[in-house]
């Protein structure tokens, strides 16, 4: 090594006064990791592109898929087209876009062996997970906002903005409708938000990136399949997915909104329980790996 | 503050599972002074380095770093640390000079120009904007020392720097340690290798199976080292052996491989040789089979060895050390 | 990854064995009731058949439909709630141009989803098919034909009310006596409140052959004996049904006597 001795650390005997990171530090490293990782950036334009592709090749079929709601108007009205995908999306595509980030940002740390890189720094290990938590959430709303406004811009642009009919057979005005469909797309975020967090429980907990990713989505899948059969409606409230169908609710006449706050609660329980396993196994795992 | 200890580690304890990885050791190292920890592996070394840094969880027994202990002071207790434990690790998809400025983050800032002195320091200054996914081993290695220093810690932490580097990687990063070492930094370094801590050390611990077997100076090390032993091969070894009734100070026994091994203080070596030659006893080869304090460490960290040392008294005084 | 696997698997086994306990406990909580069914259908089927108008060029007001239905959930002795494929409402409306039939309602097919969402098969006859012509003579999809909706699942679940009688039909298209003359005659009952009950007044050319009393509960089928033998050469037999409950058919339903 080079002869360059001037930077080898002044001895400093006074007591250890070092400054120490604010909160925003650790935020603005994951932040910054992120921004880095190729899988981020290809989940987004995903999100941005996908919609469009979906959006022509169901606007040339013939024949509508009428199994799904609002499904029958889908070839011919952009609003209704926008809610099939929305239905769609909720099926498996939003618990795997935010399940991409927030699966791997805990456990790429112990794939790369970096967690004693990280906390043998001035960072807690609570600020690290606060930090890795917030950028797992951010990024789930941000990849919500770019999926929805893909798919509505794209819908209505390529198939029409046609008055809808309701759940409840009402016409709904395009200006209505659109304000409606938005409105839907935005409710997903409580839900997905739930699934992050889940995420997130098995990113800590099996330490394996492709856990993190797959179990969120196959879970989701599993509740999509026991909340759809009939006899078990009781644990309906209790899934992560029922709140993915809460919209149903803006297009009925008159509304209703009930389904949209239980969403909320179950999906805030979810977080909660998730995140607060995740944070206590964090907290007390012993770092050996790496 | 020199009577202020660097590390205060007492009576620490830890399993894994039924696995006994460090049983109750107490390693104290001064403020100032260059320590080192050896031992095999599997000893506990990085075990114990571990919980030093907090990465792991002592089940018994107190850690104090700085006179800052983690119960008190959280994570402040590495305020004033800096190192990295086995091979440093960093994210390959960013660059060796994102990695820094990212735990630069995460210390809360750093001196300006630091980072650009230390990429200077440890020659990576070349490579700095390149991604460590692309880096070899003793590259990540240097980075790691980097890493360490950009925190300008008063505790620098190394575990095993010189593992798996070449020869010549070996070399320089030793005198990175001792250089660092004479600005006055106190460092606590673990290695296996006994010529390493010999070269570094003032004072050193012997881990085996999460025991301390040695504490002291390397000094005193050195004066209970076993006196070396040398291979040797003759045009006849029947009556070497006879000849070496002569020289009482000496040992020699037939090796399995058909040589001598002499064991006993150089001097009685070098008479005993001289005879062999008066005696038309032509010598083949002549090589010492471990340094001093390689026997010692070897002696002392290996079970199988005990039952066949002869000299009792001392083997008695090292476990006295030990205590 | 073995251990995960396992895991995720015994978290998947725990969850559903909840989810049994849970459902073992609750009993009947299905958000899908009758009530809420029926209210949401004849809004629905009100605003849908107003909007098949204005394609024909009519112009309906949903409100001037009176829409009502009745909602039963496959056959009278299960209880009315759950999802299922498995929903006939019989609905009547008011449209001067398109009367009622003589039971005074149709019949629609539900399928209703866990989630309260539902899909509706229209009665064709009454309705019109998947695609209609507008006023323009344009082919376009018929929006009564099948349409789809949604109900709140914690709306009104006060029982509406709404009854229809049950239809009586003979489901025997022949007669066939045996040896002895003996023959019998299959009715069935369709959904309805109450089943069906009455006489039939059974003749086979100018001979009487005596009254049967039936009774039927709904959604069933039954064989009723003829009350005396069909005489030799018959080539017919025709029954005129009385009903004291329920619906039938209003004029004398005529079979052939086959194998004689």
């Amino acid at each position: 090594m080079s002869a360059t001795t001037t930077a080898a650390a002044p001895v400093d005997t006074s007591p250890a006064t070092r400054r120490h990171p604010g909160a925003l530090a650790p935020l603005r490293w994951e932040i910054r990791k992120l921004r880095a990782q190729y899988r981020a950036k290809a989940v987004l334009i995903g999100a941005l592109v996908l919609p469009v592709i979906v959006v022509v090749v169901i606007q040339g079929q013939s024949r509508p898929p009428k199994d799904t709601l609002f499904g029958r108007f889908a070839t011919d009205n952009g609003f209704a087209l926008s809610l099939l995908v929305l239905g769609f999306a909720a099926q498996w595509v939003l618990p795997l876009l935010t399940a991409v980030v927030a699966g791997d940002i805990f456990a790429s740390e112990d794939q790369h062996g970096t967690w004693k890189t990280v906390l043998t720094r001035s960072t807690s290990r609570a600020q690290l997970f606060w930090a890795k938590t917030l950028t797992a959430c951010g990024f789930a709303v941000i990849v919500l906002a770019v999926l929805a406004t893909s798919t509505i811009v794209s819908s209505v642009l390529i198939v029409g903005h046609q008055p809808l009919t309701g759940l409840s057979g009402q016409t709904i005005p395009a200006a209505e409708a659109l304000r409606l469909v938005a409105a839907s797309w935005a409710t997903m975020l409580p839900a997905m938000l739930g699934f992050t967090c889940l995420a997130i429980l098995l990113s800590v907990w099996s330490r394996n990136p492709a856990v993190g990713i797959a179990a969120p989505v196959v879970i989701g899948m599993v509740m999509q399949l026991v909340g759809a059969l009939g006899g078990v409606e009781a644990i309906r409230p209790f899934l992560l997915t029922t709140p993915f169908e809460a919209w149903h609710g803006l297009f009925a006449d008159p509304r209703f909104t009930g389904p949209l706050t239980e969403g909320l609660i179950t999906s805030a329980a979810w977080c909660a329980v998730c995140l607060g396993a995740a944070f206590v196994m964090l907290r007390r795992r012993d770092i050996t790996g790496g | 503050m020199n009577d202020l200890l660097a590390v205060e580690a007492t009576g620490v304890t830890k399993t894994f599972g039924s696995v006994l990885a460090v049983d109750d050791i107490t390693i104290r190292v001064a403020a100032g002074e260059v320590y080192g920890v050896l031992g095999p592996n599997g000893a506990g070394k990085t075990t114990f380095l571990r919980m030093l840094f907090g990465l792991i969880r002592p089940d018994s027994g107190t850690i104090e770093v700085l006179g800052k202990s983690w119960g008190a002071d959280g994570v402040g207790v590495l305020d004033g640390v800096g190192g990295f434990i086995e091979s440093p690790r960093f994210y390959p998809y960013l660059t060796g000079r994102q990695n820094l400025e990212g735990l630069a983050l995460l210390d809360g800032g750093v001196r300006p120009g630091l980072l650009e002195e230390l990429l200077e320091l440890v020659e990576m200054t070349d490579r700095a904007d390149q991604k460590v996914g692309g880096y070899s081993y003793g590259m990540r290695q240097r980075l790691g020392v980097a890493a360490s220093l950009l925190r300008e810690p008063r505790l620098l932490v190394l575990d095993e720097p010189a593992n798996g580097l070449d020869p010549a990687g070996i070399r320089d990063m030793r005198a990175l340690v001792k250089r660092l070492a004479n600005s006055g930094l106190t460092v606590l370094l673990s290695s296996h290798d006994m010529d390493e801590v010999e070269e570094i050390c003032d004072n050193v611990t012997i881990m085996k199976r999460g025991t301390v077997a040695f504490h002291g100076t390397i000094a005193k090390l050195r004066t209970m080292a076993p006196d070396p032993g040398h291979l040797l091969a003759t045009t006849d070894d029947t009556r070497a052996l006879a000849l070496a009734e002569q020289h009482p100070a000496l040992r020699v026994t037939r090796d399995p491989e058909a040589a001598l091994v002499v064991t006993g203080p150089t001097p009685d070596v070098s008479a005993y040789v001289a005879a062999l030659v008066r005696n038309n006893i032509d010598l083949l080869t002549l090589t010492q089979t471990q340094t001093p304090l390689e026997a010692l460490f070897f002696m002392l960290t290996d079970d199988t060895t005990h039952q066949t040392l002869d000299r009792p008294a001392e083997l008695a005084e090292l476990a006295e050390a030990a205590r | 990854m073995r251990r995960t696997i396992l895991v995720i698997l015994a978290a998947l086994v725990a969850v559903i064995a909840l989810g049994s306990a849970v459902v073992a406990t609750s009993g009947d909580t299905s958000t899908v009731t009758r009530p809420r069914l029926e209210r949401s259908l004849t809004t629905n089927f009100a605003n849908q058949y107003a909007d098949q108008a204005r394609i024909q060029g009519r112009r309906i007001t949903p409100a001037s439909l009176h829409a009502k239905a009745m909602c039963d959930k496959a056959g009278a002795e299960n209880n009315d709630v759950g999802p299922g494929g498995d929903w006939n409402c019989l609905m009547s409306w008011t449209d001067p141009e398109v009367p009622m039939p003589p039971e005074g309602y149709g019949k629609f097919e539900l399928n209703v989803h866990s989630n309260d969402c539902y899909t509706v098969g229209s009665p064709s006859k009454l309705t019109g098919f998947l695609t209609m012509t507008d006023a323009e003579g344009r082919e376009v999809t018929n929006p009564v034909f099948e349409f789809d909706g949604c109900f709140d699942p914690n709306g009104d679940n006060t029982p509406t009310g709404v009854v229809f009688p049950s239809l009586l039909a003979v489901a025997s298209t022949t007669i066939t006596p045996d040896a002895h003359g003996n023959a019998g005659v299959q009715l069935t009952c369709g959904s309805g409140a109450k089943g069906c009950a009455g006489t039939i007044a059974v003749t086979a050319g100018d001979t009487k052959l005596g009254t049967m009393p039936f009774h039927l509960a709904e959604e069933s089928t039954q064989t009723l004996q003829l009350p005396a033998p069909v005489p030799d050469g018959a080539a017919e037999v025709t029954f005129t049904v009385q009903m004291s409950t329920g619906v039938g058919p209003p004029k004398p339903v005529t079979l052939p006597v086959q194998g004689s």
